[in-house]
């Protein structure tokens, strides 16, 4: 009885001593090259090529960041990308609300709609991005702001259509047949009714939305070159063969990652429905 | 209400596909004016280019891999997270941020992190084996498809995990506690009560991912650039090599025709099951 007690707790043990190995040990696969990143942004040019690498610059300078941003055109991208994200995702995320408002709601379309918007998010970018680049070039959308801002609205809108798809179908309806009962309409109703109480789930996808534009490549790198390149697409200048400039690379490199995490961070909560367009609620 | 987002969808995915159909038979080159009808020639050229199949081979050996490691890795830390303990919200917070980083800067920052002379990696290495290691990361086979694997596995674990996490967390207690009670061991528990119930989940988490997996590009653009020579080329790579830096456009439009109907497939699939999960 004795032995057996003892050994079930050894077992209890051993299973939690188990359990914060993997934990611990993939928090630091997590850390360490962001870590190297991050303190490679404000070393001096003097800590780069050391053996045993520098760890904790004993002078941090900020002198990449400024390199980065103001000599190398690193601001033009950062503000290229804050106003590509942000009306991307405010078109995004209100067309997205209204067609998931109008599928959940009045089953516009049936299943076929629901089906036809969500298969596009699993198209493969190329195929997409190589007509879409030939007709910007017809169209003069080609490395302006404005046709980035239409790929991205329409590259994300599967994702707030989703999620706002599943947002509306966990609210109760029976506010808004309250509001049809008292003479409102359709669109009144979704304005005033559905969509202040929808808020938190428009917020979420919002998030998730300004995310994927904040970090996307493919269609930033083949639809712009000199004018409307976002920050993702110009960290190739840094890193040529002549000279690597590691520190304005890892500067941009922070500047974009920070914003994006600190995001991520307040919509932990919703990440299961961001993640599975819905299909798990989390 | 259906109409400002339908349009965009039409704008941006149906008319540049069959755009791209026409593209597709013709001779479209910025060289050349006019364009002519060819017929299935450009997709002949992508059939008969051996890179084409290679890129394709080392796609799907990739995703597998990639997937398959994902999946172990996200379902050890998802049954390690799933109880409570002191510091869970940090960590989870911590364990969540590959997902928020755009896969150009994880190519880039694994890059600097792996590449002689400039990352600590060898010097790790060298203390850790107690021996001089000078591995060449990201410039020589075999070593630099294990550097593609790791930036994709720290990228997209935290996406298995979370996803697995909360499918765990769902399970019935109550079954755990049937389990308990007939005496049932800590691996048959795991066996014959977490995995079949957890199996709807485990196949929309392995299915999403590899419908994404196979469209690696950012990763191998930033840390090999398809390289040495052409033995890290992706399906995604090749046809923008075609495409944007030899500018054919028709063959690459061709090919991504085919590599599309290829996925098609899988994409109607689980588009349905992702359908079916909503609406039951």
């Amino acid at each position: 009885m004795e032995r057996a007690r003892s050994s079930s707790r050894t077992r209890t043990v051993r299973a939690s001593v188990g359990r914060a190995l993997t934990i611990g040990w993939f928090v630091i696969f997590v850390l360490v090259p962001l870590y190297w990143v991050v303190i490679t942004s404000i070393k001096p040019s003097s800590d780069y090529l050391t053996t045993p690498p520098v760890w904790f610059p004993a002078k941090p300078t900020i002198v990449h960041y400024t390199a980065a941003l103001f000599s190398y055109r690193g601001l033009q991208g950062l503000t290229n990308s804050l106003i590509i994200a942000s009306v991307a995702t405010l078109l995004s995320t209100c067309m997205g609300t209204m067609m998931a408002y109008s599928l959940a709601r009045f089953n516009t379309g049936g299943r076929h709609l629901a089906l036809w918007v969500l298969s596009q998010r699993f198209l493969p970018p190329v195929a997409i991005v190589l007509p879409i680049f030939l007709l910007f070039r017809t169209w003069g959308l080609y490395d302006t702001l404005t046709g980035l801002i239409l790929a991205y609205t329409f590259m994300t809108l599967p994702l707030s259509v989703w999620m706002m798809f599943a947002y509306f179908q966990q609210l109760p309806k029976s506010l808004e047949e309250a509001a049809w009962v008292d003479g409102l309409s359709r669109w009144q109703t979704f304005w005033m009714v559905a969509t202040p109480l929808a808020a938190p789930g428009v917020a979420a996808a919002a998030v998730f939305v300004f995310i994927a534009v904040w970090t996307e490549f493919f269609f930033a790198l083949i639809l712009t070159s000199r004018h409307a390149f976002t920050l993702p697409t110009i960290f190739r200048a840094f890193l040529g063969f002549q000279g690597a400039q590691y520190g304005e690379a890892c500067a941009l490199a922070t500047t974009s990652l920070a914003p994006s995490i600190v995001l991520g961070m307040l919509v932990q909560r919703h990440l299961v429905r961001g993640l599975t367009l819905g299909a798990i609620r989390g | 209400m259906v109409a400002p987002a339908v349009l965009i969808i039409l704008a941006f995915s149906i008319y540049p596909l069959l755009f791209s159909l026409w593209v597709a038979f013709v001779n479209y080159d910025f060289q050349i004016p006019g364009h002519a009808f060819v017929g299935l020639q450009n997709f002949q050229e992508i059939v008969d280019d051996p890179l084409a199949w290679s890129s394709l081979g080392l796609t799907i050996a990739l995703s597998i891999t990639v997937v398959a490691i994902e999946f172990v890795l996200g379902l050890a830390l998802a049954l390690a997270m799933v109880k409570t303990f002191r510091g869970r919200g940090i960590v989870m917070s911590i364990l969540i941020i590959p997902l928020f980083i755009s896969p150009v800067i994880v190519g880039q920052s694994w890059a600097l992190f792996l590449q002689r002379p400039f990352g600590p990696a060898d010097y790790l290495l060298s203390q850790l084996i107690g021996r001089q290691v000078e591995i060449s990361w990201v410039g020589e086979v075999p070593w630099v498809y294990f550097s593609i694997v790791l930036a994709d596995v720290w990228q997209w674990t935290p996406f298995m995990f979370v996803i697995l996490l909360a499918g765990l967390a769902a399970i019935p207690p109550h079954l755990y506690e049937a389990a308990e009670l007939d005496g049932v061991g800590a691996i048959q528990t795991f066996l014959y009560v977490t995995l079949p119930q957890l199996a709807p989940v485990i196949l929309l988490g392995v299915t999403l991912r590899l419908l994404d997996a196979v469209k690696l590009f950012d990763v191998i653009f930033m840390l090999t650039g398809g390289g040495p020579g052409t033995s890290t080329y992706t399906t995604s790579f090749y046809l923008y090599q075609i495409g944007f830096q030899q500018f054919h456009l028709s063959i690459a439009t061709a090919g991504s025709w085919m590599f599309l109907i290829l996925l098609s497939a899988v994409i109607i699939a689980l588009v349905r099951r992702l359908l079916n999960a909503e609406t039951a």
